[in-house]
């Protein structure tokens, strides 16, 4: 295994290169095995399903099963999600921003105990906030709406959004804030003007890991939406189970819409999650 | 920057200096106010007052709560035989997240930090599954482990185990594995991104230099490799095991806790005992527990996190 921490492993000789990379496929054909079953059982007749199984070639690749699957509710799981996550993310890495410059640049005596206070959020567990939650949304009107829950979306992002941008706001030179200052430029305008356009990696960065986070969410949205039609799509999904638990062709169709967005913003944004995630650990 | 307009550097006393001081006053706290009047009111507010309602026996409706201090978790403790099973479970899937895809994520890291050709596919290959939902694996591994159906029975019975096959989920005794592989699968990326981003500060000399030396690859792993990872490996446990003790949504697409309450972790019996019996209190005992096992790997991160400041 560590054989391999040499720079290329081409240079050992020829059948080691072989067994290296024979080795390697399998290990990611077994890895993929489970995402194979899903793409081949979302293709499939549901009586070819039956029959021969899910880890077989389809007999004919059925693409009703998307539009059915659509129109059966996921269209609507969809576009809540997609709502959600458009309102969420930008919002919420506006307000991230502002603080985290606060806590890198503008030196003020609380901005260590301030920042250790906002990181605690990154270790509460969902299930220790649902009770009072619960009361506050009654209270507020805001269970089974949206709105509601972008506002709790916004509330758990902003510990993990104030550390990426935090950790890259520290790399960014004192001097040029230093410099704006005796220009006499105000904090608000260092901030918008120079701060947040040369952070513009970390914000996109963040953008997608948050956006993927967003996305994804279950347990919030399972205790504060109610009504079948305002259901984000995790969450819908595992509804669709339980209602279509036969169908599994649509089921996998289903998933397979689901997953698309983000199959295609990590295929084309793939560099951001390594610099996001490194971000945040620094 | 504009610098040039000020020929001479201005010291820190200069009025512009001193002005700028006098607003850090209170200019800081309108930079972060949006964020902290949400995060205190979503986040902090409810985890104390969950705390506070841990001490009530409530049903969540009734106007009156019935303060009884610590009895909740002395009934948790003494009469709740799920409780226990979840404790159990939760020490298990926390064992399994240690060792498991922290090991993957090692191993796939130094395998794949080599430069050669299609190394960065493989990488995306590995860390795919972490950005999908647990919700969605859940279903996925689901039908892998479908009886008749699945994928794992099928190649069981294909190699002639077919003694080995059972019903996966629904087997009381084997229920809870099948889970924790499948959220394994998810949970392997993020340490073999940190590894990769470890691996990254060593410096090349330092294995050149054994290697003129005549240290063996796995000498060079020991006495290297790991020990330059230290500082990853710290923070790589301490997300592995605060992100496992939030396992939640993948015990609810594939078992929901079942059968008879053998896949039950102290977040899913939480919810039960809140939303399906409306015992509150029980429920954010269970809560404040979860809590308190978490703090044993946070409190050692939130050090290394905030000690460079």
């Amino acid at each position: 295994m560590s054989q391999q921490i040499s720079r290329n492993p081409l240079r050992p000789g020829k059948s080691k290169t072989v067994i290296f990379f024979a080795a390697l496929i399998l290990a990611t054909l077994l890895w993929l095995a489970p995402v194979i079953t899903l793409i081949l059982t979302a293709l499939k007749d549901a009586g070819d399903f039956a029959v021969n199984g899910a880890f077989s070639l389809p007999k004919f690749i059925r693409w009703a099963n998307f539009s059915e699957a659509w129109e059966t509710g996921v269209k609507n799981y969809f576009w809540n999600s997609v709502i959600v996550t458009g309102f969420k993310v930008p919002i919420g890495i506006v307000l991230e921003s502002m603080a985290a410059f606060a806590l890198s640049h503008m030196h003020f005596k609380w901005a260590d105990r301030v920042f250790t206070y906002i990181l605690i959020g990154l270790i509460v567990p969902t299930q220790m906030t649902l009770v009072p939650l619960t009361l506050l949304m009654n209270a507020l009107n805001l269970i089974d709406t949206l709105t509601g829950l972008t506002i709790l979306y916004i509330g758990f992002g902003v510990p993990f959004g104030v550390l990426v941008m935090r950790g890259f706001f520290r790399t960014l030179p004192v001097a040029i804030i230093e410099a704006a200052r005796i220009d006499g430029c105000s904090w608000f305008k260092i901030f918008y003007r120079i701060a947040l356009p040369l952070a513009l990696p970390a914000v996109v960065s963040l953008c997608i890991l948050d956006g993927v986070a967003t996305w994804n969410e279950f347990i919030l949205a399972q205790i504060f939406l109610r009504s079948d039609e305002l259901r984000t799509l995790p969450l819908g999904l595992v509804q669709f189970s339980t209602q279509f638990s036969t169908q599994y062709d649509q089921l996998a169709a289903a998933v397979l819409i689901s997953v698309a967005p983000i199959v295609l913003v990590f295929l084309f944004f793939q560099r951001y999650f390594v610099a996001g995630m490194g971000g945040a650990v620094k | 920057m504009a610098s040039e307009k000020t020929p001479t550097l201005a010291p820190r006393t200069s009025p512009s200096a001193k002005k700028s001081d006098d607003s850090l006053r209170f200019l800081p706290w309108l930079f972060l106010a949006p964020s902290l009047v949400i995060y205190t009111i979503v986040v902090v507010y409810p985890m104390v007052y969950s705390s506070y309602l841990s001490l009530f026996r409530w049903d969540g409706v009734a106007p009156t709560k019935t303060f009884v201090g610590l009895d909740n978790y002395g009934i948790l403790l003494t009469q709740n035989d799920v409780f226990w099973i979840a404790l159990k479970n939760n020490a298990i899937w926390l064992v399994a997240a240690l060792l498991l895809p922290t090991s993957i994520g090692l191993g796939l890291a130094i395998l794949l930090n080599s430069r050669f050709r299609g190394s960065h596919i493989f990488r995306s290959v590995f860390y795919f599954p972490s950005v999908l939902s647990l919700a969605v694996v859940g279903l996925i591994w689901t039908w892998i482990y479908h009886p008749d159906l699945g994928l794992l029975n099928q190649v069981l019975s294909a190699m002639g185990l077919k003694a080995l096959t059972r019903n996966w989920l629904s087997d009381p005794d084997v229920a809870l594995y099948p889970v924790i592989i499948a959220a394994t699968w998810n949970a392997v990326g993020l340490p073999m991104l940190l590894y990769l981003a470890g691996l990254q500060t060593i410096p090349e000399e330092l294995h050149e230099a054994a290697m003129v030396e005549g240290a063996r690859p796995s000498q060079r792993f020991i006495y290297i490799t790991f020990p330059l990872l230290r500082e990853t490996t710290l923070v790589v446990l301490a997300i592995t095991a605060i992100n496992a003790l939030k396992a939640y949504d993948i015990i609810y697409a594939m078992t929901n806790g079942g059968p008879a309450n053998r896949t039950q972790l102290l977040s899913t019996w939480m919810y039960f005992l809140t939303y399906n019996y409306n015992q509150v209190g029980l429920g954010t005992a269970i809560a404040v527990v979860l809590f308190s096992l978490t703090l044993i790997f946070a409190i050692p991160y939130i050090r290394f996190m905030t000690r460079k400041t």
